[in-house]
C-alpha cells in the first residue's frame, strides 16, 4: 500500500488488481481469525486417545506408519456424549433425558434469564426510547447523557455492591426474592442503557407525522405508540432484544458470584467448572465450548443485519 | 411516595408540546415512561455504586461492619499486589489496544473497498466477538496446553523461540527494563492480549467501517487522480476524518480491557506467578477469593473512578451533547 | 442546539438525581434499599402461598430435609470426572443414610466448587438465608468463618460424644480457633507426603538434599525429572501448604515469629530456596511444574505417566492421582483411588517423608478435613446423626478414604479401615511412617490471614526461583514479609 507510485497510471494500473489483492488479505486475515475455532472443532471430535498424545496431532488421520489417510480418520462424539450424559428413561418423552448438568441445569436456567432480561428490557427500552424521542421535558438532555455515560460502568466494580445487596436483600426477607429474580434484575440493569440508545435512534427515523395523523383519529399517545410507532421500530427493538440476549447468554462473573444454588446456575459457571473437572479430557472442554458457543453464533448469523446497525448505531454515540 | 410525585412533577414541568390536554396521565406521561428504566437503573446502578463507596470505609467484624475511615485505602494502594497490578494492567491496556485498533484498521480499510464478498467477511469476521470470553479463553488455553495443546510443537521449538522453546503457562517475564514496571511481560501477558483482542477486533472494526463508510469518495479519488499516494491519502484524508471514531473505540477497548475478567480467569488466573494479575483480577481474589470486602471495595471505587474519568473523556470527543438533542 | 460542552455540571445534576432516587428508594424499604428491583419481583408472587402450605403438615411425621455442602456431586456420573471418587462416594452413600434415618432426615447434598465453597458460606450465613446444615471443610478456612461468624462453636456438643476422646488432639487442635472453642469436627487428617516411583529410586527415596542431587542426576541421564510438585501461583497460592511449606519447614525454616507475623527472612529459608534454584537449574525440576495456572493441577501428570519421579502433595493426593503407568510399563488404571493403593501394594509406588539436610527433620503440613456446621442451619439435630453416623465404624471408613482422603482422626479405626480395604494396608502402614520421620504441623503456624500469606508466600517463592533466579534472596524475602506485616 506504502509503495505505491505516485503517478495516475499506475494508481489506475493498481485499481484492476487491487480487488484480487484485497480478497487474499482477505481471506488469510479470516483464516487466521477462524483458526482457534476450527482447531477446538477439531479437537470436540477426537477421541480421548488422540487428544492425549503427543505430540499433538492436527487431525486424527494418521495410520501406524504415522502417515495421513482418510480412511485412518478417526472422529468420535465421546466428548459431546459426555457432555450430554445422554441416558435412556422411559419416562421421558424422547426415550431418553440429559442427565449431564450442563443441559439438563445450566442451559434451561441460563434461557430463561436470557429471556426474561431480554423481554424486560425491550419493553423497558421501548418505552424509554419513545419518551427520549418524541417528549422534550426538563433534564432530558441531562437525563440522556447520564443513560448514556452508564453504558460505560462495568459490571465488575458494583458487583461487590450487589453482592452486598443480595445478601441484604435475603435479610430483610423481601417477599418473592430469589437468585432467579435478582440476577434477572442486574441482567437488565445492565444491558438497559445501551438498549435505550439504540431504540431512541431508531424511534428518531420513524416520522412524527405518522402519529399526529393517529392523535387526529383519536388515539391517545399510548395507542399510536402501539399501534403505529412500535411495529414501525420493530428492527430497533429486536436489536435491544438480540444483544441483550446474547449478552446475558456469554456473562460469567454476575452469574458465578450472585448464584450459589446449583439449580440456578448458568452456562459459563458450567463452562468454568468443566475445566478443573476435566484436566486432561480436552475433548470434551472443546465439546462443551462448541455445544455453549453454537447456539449464539447461528443466532447471530441469521440476524447479523440488525446487530450491525444496532451497534454502529449504538456505539458510535457511546 | 409523595417524593415520587414530586419527582414527577419536576421532571414534566414542561410536558410536551404537543400534547398539551388530556389526563394528568397523559401530561406526565414521559415521566411514566422512563420510570421502570430509571428505578431499575437506581437499583442496579447508582445504589451499588454508592453502596460501593461506603464498604469502603468498613470492615467486617464478626457480624457487623465498623468504619475504619480511610484504612481499607492505605492497605490497598501500599500494598505491593496493587503496584505490580496496575504496571500490568497499563501493560495489558497499551498492547491490547494497539493490537486492537491495528488489526482493526487495516481489516477495515481491505473491507472498505466495495469487495463483493465484503459481507460474508464481515459475517465471519464478527463471530469471535459473539463467542464468549470465557470460552474464548478456554479455547485458547487449549491451545497452549504443554505437550497437548495443537500450538504446544510450534512454541517449543526451540529454533522459533530460542533457546528452550516457549511455554505459554510458564514462562516467567524478562528482567524488566526500568525497575518496578513490567516490560517487557511474560509470553502468558501476549497471549492474553491476543486473545482479548481476537474478541474485540469486530466490533471496532465495525465502528471503524461505519466511519469510513462517510469519508466522501470523491475527495479520495481526486487525491489519488491528483497523485497521492495511499498512504498520503490515509494519513492526511482519512485518518483525520474518522479520527472521532478511533477515540470512541479506543475509550470503548480501554474500558473493557479495564473491566473485562473472564478472559483472565480461564485463561491464566493471573499467572506465572503475578505476571498477568491485572487490577479486575486482583479486585477478585481480594473481594471474592479473601473475603475482604472493604479493601475490595476501595479499590473497586479507584477503578470505577478511572472508568468515569474514561466515561467523560469519550463523552467529550465524541460531542454527544450534540447528538443527543 | 448549543455546542457549549456543559456535560460535567449535567451529569452532576443527574448523578443528584439518581442519588436522590436511590435514597428514596432506601426510604421505602429500610433494611432492604434495593426496592426498586420490585418490578422484577411480580413474577415471583406464586411462591408466596406456596410457603404456608408447607406448614400445617404433622411436624412428627414429616421427613426434613439435611442439607449438605460438598465439592462432590453425586449426580455428576461422568467416570472420567476429576472428582470421581468423592462424587462416587455420595452417590454410594446417600441412599444409605436416607434408609438409616428413614422417616427422620432426608440427605440433599448441594455440590459447590472447591474454591467457591468457603465464600459462598460466608455470604450465605451473612445473608441469614439457605445455609446448609452441614459443610465439608479443611481446617484452612477455620479463621475466616470464625471471623465472619460463620459457623457455630462445637465445643460443647462434641466433648460430650463418645467418640470425642478417640480423637487425635493434633485434629482437634487443628479445629480450634484462638479463643479456645472447637469450631470443626476432624474426620481425616491430611498430612504431607511424598509419593515416589520406587524404580527410580532403587535405593529409597532420598534422605538428605545431598542425596536427593545425586538420584537426580542420575535420573536426568535417563531423561526423567526427579521431582514435579505444585510450583504455580494458582488458586490463590495454593503451591504453598501443597510444596513451599514442606520443602521450607524441612530446611528448618519459618513462615512466622510465633507471634502472628510474617518472618520469611530467615537464613534457613534462604538456604532453602538457593537449594531449589540450584535443583531447578540442573533441569531436576519437571517443567509441568508451573503450569498449573493454565491447566488446573497438570503438575501431576508426570507422576501419573512415571515423567517424573516423585511428588509431594498432601496425603489425599493419591485419590487424584491415578490413572497410573509405572517406569517399568506396567499400568494402573481403574481410574478411582485404588489405582495409587495398588501401586503402593504392589510396591511400585513408594510413600516417603521429604528430604531434610542432616541434623535437621522432614518438615510436613498438616491438615483436616471435617464438617463444619453453619450458623444459622435449619436442621442442626440432622447434622448431629450425621457426624454420629460418619463417626460409626461402619460409615467412617469409607468417608476417610473417600472425601477424607488421609488418616482417620478417629485413632481406632485405622485397623478398621485396613480391615475393610485390605489394599490400604500398605499405603497406611508407609504413609503413617513417612508421618512419623516428619514434624508435621500446620503450614500457617500463628499466621491469621491464611489466604493472603499463602498468596504472598508462593508468589515470591515463584519470583524468586522461575521469574529472577538471580535476585537477591534476602531483601526479596525481607520484601515480602513486610508486605503482610503491614496488615497486621
Amino acid at each position: 500500500m506504502q509503495a505505491s507510485l505516485p503517478s495516475s497510471q499506475g494508481y489506475a494500473a493498481r485499481k484492476r488488481l487491487q480487488p484480487w489483492l484485497t480478497n487474499g488479505a482477505m481471506i488469510v486475515i479470516i483464516a487466521l481469525l477462524m483458526l482457534p475455532i476450527a482447531l477446538t472443532l477439531s479437537t470436540s471430535f477426537k477421541r480421548e486417545r488422540d487428544v492425549l498424545r503427543k505430540p499433538p496431532v492436527l487431525v486424527p488421520c494418521d495410520g501406524p506408519d504415522g502417515r495421513f489417510s482418510l480412511s485412518e480418520c478417526r472422529f468420535d462424539i465421546e466428548g459431546y456424549e459426555r457432555v450430554i450424559a445422554p441416558r435412556s428413561n422411559p419416562n421421558s418423552l424422547l426415550g431418553f433425558s440429559l442427565t449431564g448438568r450442563m443441559f439438563s441445569t445450566y442451559v434451561p436456567n441460563t434461557l430463561l434469564y436470557a429471556f426474561a432480561s431480554s423481554a424486560l428490557v425491550f419493553v423497558f427500552s421501548g418505552l424509554a426510547g419513545y419518551a427520549f424521542s418524541r417528549y422534550r421535558f426538563c433534564g432530558r438532555r441531562a437525563l440522556m447523557v447520564a443513560i448514556l455515560a452508564i453504558t460505560g460502568i462495568p459490571l465488575l466494580t458494583n458487583l461487590l455492591a450487589l453482592y452486598q445487596m443480595a445478601v441484604d436483600l435475603r435479610k430483610a426477607g423481601i417477599p418473592g426474592y430469589d437468585e432467579r429474580m435478582f440476577i434477572i434484575a442486574v441482567y437488565v440493569g445492565f444491558q438497559l442503557p445501551f438498549s435505550v440508545w439504540i431504540v431512541k435512534g431508531f424511534f428518531d427515523t420513524i416520522p412524527r407525522e405518522l402519529e399526529e395523523a393517529a392523535f387526529i383519529d383519536g388515539c391517545t399517545p399510548i395507542g399510536a405508540l402501539w399501534r403505529i410507532v412500535v411495529p414501525l421500530a420493530m428492527p430497533g427493538l429486536l436489536a435491544a432484544f438480540l444483544l441483550c440476549f446474547v449478552n446475558v447468554w456469554n456473562e460469567f462473573i454476575a452469574g458465578y458470584l450472585l448464584i450459589t444454588k446449583r439449580d440456578l446456575r448458568t452456562v459459563m459457571f458450567g463452562m468454568y467448572d468443566f475445566l478443573s473437572q476435566n484436566i486432561i479430557n480436552y475433548q470434551v472442554v472443546a465439546a462443551a465450548c462448541v455445544l455453549i458457543a453454537a447456539p449464539v453464533v447461528i443466532l447471530f448469523l441469521f440476524t447479523r443485519k440488525t446487530f450491525f446497525q444496532a451497534l454502529t448505531e449504538g456505539a458510535i454515540k457511546g | 411516595m409523595a417524593t415520587q410525585a414530586q419527582a414527577a412533577n419536576t421532571t414534566t414541568r414542561t410536558t410536551s408540546r404537543r400534547i398539551r390536554q388530556g389526563s394528568f396521565f397523559n401530561q406526565t406521561l414521559p415521566f411514566w415512561l422512563l420510570l421502570p428504566t430509571l428505578l431499575i437503573i437506581a437499583a442496579i446502578q447508582f445504589y451499588p455504586g454508592f453502596y460501593s463507596i461506603w464498604l469502603s470505609f468498613q470492615e467486617r467484624q464478626g457480624a457487623v461492619w465498623n468504619f475504619v475511615g480511610l484504612r481499607n485505602f492505605e492497605r490497598m494502594f501500599g500494598s505491593a499486589a496493587f503496584r505490580e497490578s496496575v504496571g500490568h494492567t497499563a501493560v495489558f491496556l497499551i498492547g491490547y489496544i494497539v493490537v486492537t485498533m491495528a488489526a482493526s484498521l487495516i481489516i477495515a480499510l481491505l473491507l472498505n473497498r466495495k469487495l463483493k464478498l465484503g459481507g460474508v467477511y464481515i459475517s465471519l469476521i464478527f463471530i469471535p466477538w459473539v463467542i464468549a470470553d470465557v470460552i474464548a479463553g478456554l479455547v485458547f488455553g487449549l491451545l497452549v496446553v504443554p505437550d497437548y495443546g495443537l500450538l504446544s510443537p510450534i512454541l517449543s521449538n526451540p529454533t522459533l523461540f530460542p533457546p528452550n522453546g516457549l511455554s505459554i503457562p510458564s514462562d516467567p517475564a524478562p528482567r524488566p527494563w526500568i525497575q518496578g514496571f513490567p516490560f517487557p511481560p511474560a509470553p502468558a501477558m501476549y497471549y492474553l492480549i491476543l486473545a482479548t483482542s481476537w474478541r474485540a477486533l469486530p466490533f471496532v472494526t465495525l465502528l471503524i467501517l461505519a466511519a469510513l463508510k462517510t469519508v466522501p469518495q470523491e475527495i479520495v479519488e481526486s487525491a489519488r487522480m491528483d497523485g497521492a499516494s495511499g498512504a498520503q491519502v490515509l494519513r492526511f484524508i482519512t485518518l483525520p476524518l474518522i479520527l472521532p471514531t478511533l477515540v470512541v473505540a479506543l475509550f470503548n477497548l480501554m474500558l473493557g480491557g479495564m473491566n473485562g475478567i473472564g478472559l483472565v480467569f480461564t485463561l491464566t488466573r493471573g499467572g506465572p506467578g503475578t505476571a498477568t494479575e491485572v487490577l479486575s483480577f486482583l479486585l477478585y481474589t481480594i473481594g471474592f477469593g479473601r473475603l475482604e470486602f472493604g479493601r475490595a471495595a476501595a479499590l473497586s471505587v479507584f477503578i470505577a473512578a478511572i472508568n468515569l474519568a474514561l466515561i467523560m473523556l469519550t463523552l467529550r470527543v465524541s460531542r454527544t451533547e450534540e447528538r443527543v438533542a | 442546539m448549543s455546542n457549549q460542552p456543559l456535560i460535567p455540571k449535567r451529569i452532576a445534576a443527574l448523578l443528584a438525581t439518581f442519588a436522590a432516587l436511590s435514597l428514596l428508594a432506601a426510604a421505602c424499604a429500610p433494611a432492604a434499599p434495593a426496592a426498586p428491583a420490585a418490578p422484577a419481583e411480580q413474577p415471583a408472587a406464586p411462591a408466596q402461598p406456596a410457603a404456608p402450605a408447607e406448614q400445617p403438615a404433622a411436624p412428627t411425621s414429616e421427613v426434613k430435609d439435611f442439607i449438605t455442602w460438598y465439592q462432590y456431586d453425586e449426580k455428576n456420573e461422568d467416570p472420567k470426572s476429576d472428582e470421581r471418587v468423592g462424587n462416587e462416594y455420595l452417590r454410594k452413600t446417600i441412599p444409605l443414610f436416607n434408609e438409616a434415618f428413614k422417616g427422620k432426615w432426608r440427605w440433599v447434598n448441594q455440590p459447590q466448587p472447591f474454591d467457591k465453597m468457603a465464600t459462598s458460606l460466608v455470604a450465605a450465613v451473612q445473608a441469614g438465608g439457605e445455609v446448609p446444615d452441614l459443610m465439608q471443610a479443611s481446617d484452612a478456612s477455620i479463621i475466616p468463618f470464625i471471623k465472619n461468624g460463620t459457623v457455630q462453636d462445637l465445643t460443647d456438643w462434641i466433648k460430650a460424644q463418645p467418640w470425642f476422646a478417640d480423637l487425635d488432639p493434633s485434629a482437634v487442635a487443628a479445629c480450634t480457633g484462638p479463643d479456645g472453642r472447637i469450631y470443626c469436627v476432624p474426620v481425616a487428617m491430611t498430612p504431607q507426603i511424598v509419593f515416589a516411583w520406587k524404580d527410580y529410586f532403587p535405593d529409597g527415596y532420598p534422605k538428605t538434599p545431598e542425596e536427593f542431587k545425586q538420584a537426580a542426576e542420575a535420573l536426568k541421564a535417563k531423561g526423567v525429572a526427579a521431582i514435579t510438585y505444585f510450583g504455580s501461583t494458582a488458586f490463590d497460592g495454593e503451591g504453598t501448604p501443597r510444596f513451599t511449606n514442606t520443602l521450607i519447614k524441612s530446611f528448618g525454616g519459618t513462615f512466622d515469629d510465633g507471634q502472628g507475623n510474617m518472618k520469611l527472612n530467615t537464613p534457613e529459608n534462604v538456604a532453602a530456596i538457593e537449594f531449589l534454584r540450584e535443583i531447578i537449574a540442573a533441569g531436576y525440576v519437571h517443567p509441568r511444574t508451573w503450569d498449573g495456572t493454565t491447566t488446573p493441577f497438570i503438575e501431576e501428570e508426570p507422576m501419573k505417566t512415571a515423567e517424573a519421579a516423585s511428588f509431594p502433595t498432601g496425603i489425599f493426593g493419591y485419590r487424584y492421582v491415578n490413572p497410573l503407568k509405572a517406569p517399568s510399563g506396567k499400568e494402573y488404571n481403574k481410574g478411582n483411588e485404588e489405582d495409587m493403593l495398588d501401586a503402593i501394594t504392589a510396591g511400585d509406588v513408594i510413600i516417603a517423608p521429604f528430604f531434610a539436610p542432616a541434623g535437621k527433620k522432614p518438615g510436613c503440613g498438616t491438615g483436616v478435613t471435617g464438617f463444619v456446621i453453619p450458623t444459622g442451619a435449619k436442621n442442626v439435630e440432622a447434622a448431629y446423626d450425621y457426624i454420629n453416623w460418619v463417626m460409626s465404624k461402619e460409615q467412617n471408613p469409607d468417608w476417610v478414604l473417600g472425601p477424607g482422603g488421609g488418616f482417620p482422626a478417629l485413632r481406632s479405626m485405622l485397623p478398621e479401615i485396613e480391615a475393610r480395604a485390605p489394599v490400604a494396608k500398605a499405603f497406611y502402614e508407609q504413609a503413617a511412617a513417612a508421618v512419623a520421620a516428619s514434624e508435621c504441623r500446620p503450614w500457617y503456624g500463628t499466621l491469621e490471614r491464611r489466604d493472603e500469606a499463602k498468596k504472598i508466600i508462593q508468589s515470591v517463592v515463584y519470583k524468586l526461583t522461575k521469574e529472577d533466579p538471580t535476585a537477591d534472596i534476602a531483601a526479596t524475602l525481607k520484601a515480602a514479609e513486610e508486605e503482610y506485616n503491614k496488615g497486621n
